[in-house]
């Protein structure tokens, strides 16, 4: 290829104007080994040989992609017999006794409590007849507070007569 | 979408996807794992194939999106490494001008690459070293046509400039 048309093909490619064919005409050319090339060119050369350089990447050795796609998919799900879950199954009866023994303590309990609660609990539903019961009561102690009376009026009168005797 | 399809259809643009990779990671085990994390989630996104037009386009965007990732997480740990880097004495470090002369012109053109906007480089890569039509880049990259076009005459003209400087000043 003439230096003319390489200098033309240059300036299509700096302006973003050359199609894929030249671009290849361009790297071909200045890859080839040329000890007359001009000064202008010389200096664009290495630009190309850059390029041709890159373009050898070593090509690696992929590991294999349908066993990597095995490998990213969710596992199975692993099916276990019943009874390998026998630690929750003790778990829900021993919650299940200690619930029902709870219960039955609560229940006993409350029991008691209303037992003692009936003992302080009204003993007449009538209020009149409440009333003569509390009379009566009431009777029966002023009756047993006038019989002891009685008797410190004694001891009264002995107090009196003593004290007649020593003023005498 | 069955396996037999997806063996058929996407696992043979692998190495398309693996060099795509490399190219935006510089790294041959992080190109690897970003291509296998995308051809899994082309996998797991199976439904959506029937929806599209150009399935190697997308797979490109994964995994585009895939290494832009990884190399942010790579600045990051870069970052890091600077950080522990300064408190080494001065002592183990060259010199501008060593470093330079150490380089060949190969390396002086990576890096003009390599100091390109993400962008720029990715589109400069897929059509200069891969040989893509402005549509292919547009499809992977998920850009209209003419911001294909704009971009690679951007890219081109910066990596011009570029080459001038080398020339004229060696740097």
């Amino acid at each position: 290829m003439e230096f003319n048309k390489v200098r033309e093909l240059l300036d299509r490619y700096w302006d973003g104007a050359s199609t894929l064919e030249e671009e290849e005409a361009l790297r071909v050319f200045f890859n080839t080994e040329r000890d007359d090339l001009p000064a202008d060119l010389k200096d664009v050369q290495p630009l190309f040989g850059y390029f041709a350089a890159e373009a050898d990447i070593p090509e690696p050795v992929f590991p294999d992609i349908e066993l990597l796609i095995a490998q990213s998919q969710p596992q199975g799900v692993v099916r276990t017999m019943a009874w390998h879950h026998w630690m929750k199954y003790a778990a829900v009866v021993l919650m299940a006794v200690g619930i029902g023994y709870a219960a039955q303590r609560f229940e006993s309990r409350h029991e008691q409590v209303l037992a003692e609660r009936s003992i302080e609990a009204d003993t007449y539903d009538d209020p009149e007849e409440a009333f003569a019961m509390t009379q009566k009561a009431l009777a029966l102690l002023s009756r047993n507070l006038n019989k002891g009376t009685s008797q410190v009026q004694k001891l009264s009168y002995f107090n009196e007569a003593t004290d007649k005797l020593k003023a005498n | 979408m069955s396996l037999s399809i997806f063996l058929s259809q996407v696992v043979p643009v692998r190495q398309k996807l693996y060099r795509f990779a490399y190219r935006l990671l510089e790294n041959e085990d992080d190109a690897m794992d970003v291509t296998q994390d995308a051809l899994l989630k082309v996998w797991q996104q199976q439904e959506k194939m029937s929806d599209l037009q150009n399935m190697e386009a997308w797979c490109m965007r994964i995994v585009r999106n895939l290494a832009l990732d990884k190399l942010k997480a790579r600045k990051y740990r870069r970052a890091e490494d600077l950080d522990k880097a300064t408190a080494l004495p001065a002592v183990h470090q060259e010199s501008p001008h060593t470093v330079a002369e150490k380089q060949d012109v190969m390396n002086r053109v990576h890096r003009i690459i390599g100091a390109l906007p993400e962008k720029y480089r990715t589109i400069i890569q897929l059509r200069d070293i891969e040989g893509y039509s402005y549509q292919e880049i547009a499809d992977a990259l998920a850009i209209e046509l003419s911001e294909v076009k704009i971009n690679l005459h951007r890219a081109r003209k910066t990596v011009r400039e570029q080459l001038q400087k080398l020339q004229v000043y060696g740097v």
